[in-house]
């Protein structure tokens, strides 16, 4: 028997071709988790994200001038309504002006660099969105080329984005707040009350484990609070609509500020490092 | 010829699939163009040529994903030889049962990337995602079906030899 007729008489096989079908996928799998696929991974990805990151800009102009046509008709009140935003908040830029200058004198005075003033960014495209409806992740144009590295947060000017889950020669993955398997620590910008950001299938945010004595109101603003060390403290979250009470703690819905599915460009916190706390780890007993 | 065309029309569904579709997403759910290709091309051709198809078009998505790779692919080979079995007992494929292999491949393929997530170590929440990703994507599927299965058949047409040169060369 020569060799093409040995191939053609395994594939005729159903059965055979079959399990030796599903054995390499389960190898594929493994492999990949493993890591051992990563290099031809990247070699693969490259051009992949390459072509991904030049269809994204037409999608997002496709998009753009879609939901410009829907809104229309509601463009003039909300024209008047933000007009009216604006002019109250430059009133209160204003006031914050004056409040962050007696801030950064009392700050020079005790000789103490706040966070924020310590933060560097890279900015950076998104190419394309994850098409597995189970994972809520996007890809960066920005890699290890660019000093990425995995853990970084990624935010916009609006709010936290996500943390960088990994990281190719030039581009890298993210996975957004809004993921299932995302958990970010936060905190109520007016009650510093602790709490728990969780994303939904819905794509919203759900804040839980506030005790029950805290206020919790409609409008309140949702930070990072740093607990666990993912996430540096202070970066907005999103602010909360509606609230509800658990039986042990009090439970938010919490709307982002961020359009998750057109995001165009983001900011990755480059001079963060997540804390690695596995130290603290009980180690096994061997029972 | 049909192992090769796997590679331009599946990776411009995966680029498509990750680019332009996600801005059509209505809740959770979006059309699967890869799955539709692998379906459309199950039932215009043989076995081997669809497990190429379930192969090529599953690693390009998931290169594009956050899931390890081959998680799209076991789900395609699941479904090239469903459909293929029960194609066999067929006459013919007309449009329902065009639908019907549709939301097979669109259930078979939810639950093998939902337990390959899992396993995989990310939070899946089955109850609520059946509702909110799995039946708009049932609905969104079954509609884009139709222009796929009709782009590949003219694909396979363009491709094919047709029958009067065959004639010609059996004279």
């Amino acid at each position: 028997m020569n060799s093409s007729s040995f191939r053609r008489g395994w594939r005729s096989n159903r059965a055979v071709f079959f399990f030796v079908s599903l054995f390499v996928a389960g190898a594929l799998i493994m492999a990949s988790r493993a890591g051992l696929l990563t290099p031809i991974e990247n070699v693969f990805a490259t051009p992949l994200n390459a072509i991904s990151g030049a269809f994204q800009q037409f999608a997002l102009r496709f998009s753009a001038g879609l939901g410009d046509l829907a809104e229309f008709q509601t463009l003039q009140s909300r024209n008047e309504e933000l007009e009216a935003a604006l002019a109250r908040l430059q009133a209160e830029v204003v006031e914050l002006r004056e409040v962050n200058n007696d801030y950064a004198r009392l700050t020079q005075l005790l000789d103490y660099v706040t966070g924020t003033q310590a933060q560097e960014f890279l900015t950076a495209d998104v190419i394309s969105v994850d098409q597995t409806s189970a994972i809520r992740s996007i890809t960066l144009n920005r890699g290890s080329r660019d000093g990425v590295a995995i853990g970084m947060p990624v935010l916009t000017p609006q709010g936290l984005v996500g943390r960088v889950i990994e990281v190719g020669a030039n581009a890298s993955r993210v996975l957004l707040i809004t993921d299932l398997s995302s958990f970010v620590s936060a905190r109520l910008q007016t009650s510093r009350s602790e709490g728990s950001i969780n994303g939904q299938v819905s794509g919203n945010l759900l804040l839980t484990f506030v005790p029950l004595g805290e206020t919790l109101t409609p409008g309140d603003i949702i930070l990072t609070s740093g607990l666990g060390g993912n996430f540096p403290p202070d970066l907005v979250i999103g602010q909360v609509t509606s609230v509800s009470i658990a039986e042990l703690y009090q439970e938010a819905q919490v709307r982002s500020l961020i359009n998750f599915d057109t995001l165009e460009i983001v900011l990755i916190m480059t001079n963060f490092q997540p804390i690695d706390l596995s130290a603290f780890d009980e180690p096994e007993t061997g029972n | 010829m049909g192992h090769w065309l796997s590679i331009p029309i599946l990776g411009l569904a995966a680029i498509l699939g990750s680019t332009f579709i996600p801005q059509i997403r209505v809740f959770g759910g979006q059309p699967d163009l890869i799955l539709l290709l692998v379906v459309s091309w199950t039932i215009l051709s043989p076995l081997e040529e669809a497990i190429t198809w379930a192969f090529v078009g599953g690693i390009l998505a998931d290169l594009l994903s956050a899931a390890p790779t081959g998680t799209s692919v076991i789900g395609l080979i699941f479904i090239a030889f469903l459909i293929d079995r029960i194609k066999s007992q067929l006459i013919s494929v007309n449009l329902l049962i065009l639908f019907g292999f549709t939301l097979i491949a669109v259930a078979v393929q939810w639950v093998s990337q939902s337990v390959i997530i899992a396993f995989s170590g990310y939070t899946i929440r089955p109850f609520e995602q059946f509702f909110y990703t799995l039946l708009p994507a049932a609905i969104y599927n079954v509609i884009f079906v139709i222009p796929v299965y009709v782009f590949i058949r003219r694909v396979k047409r363009g491709f094919s030899p047709r029958r009067r040169s065959r004639r010609l060369v059996s004279e």
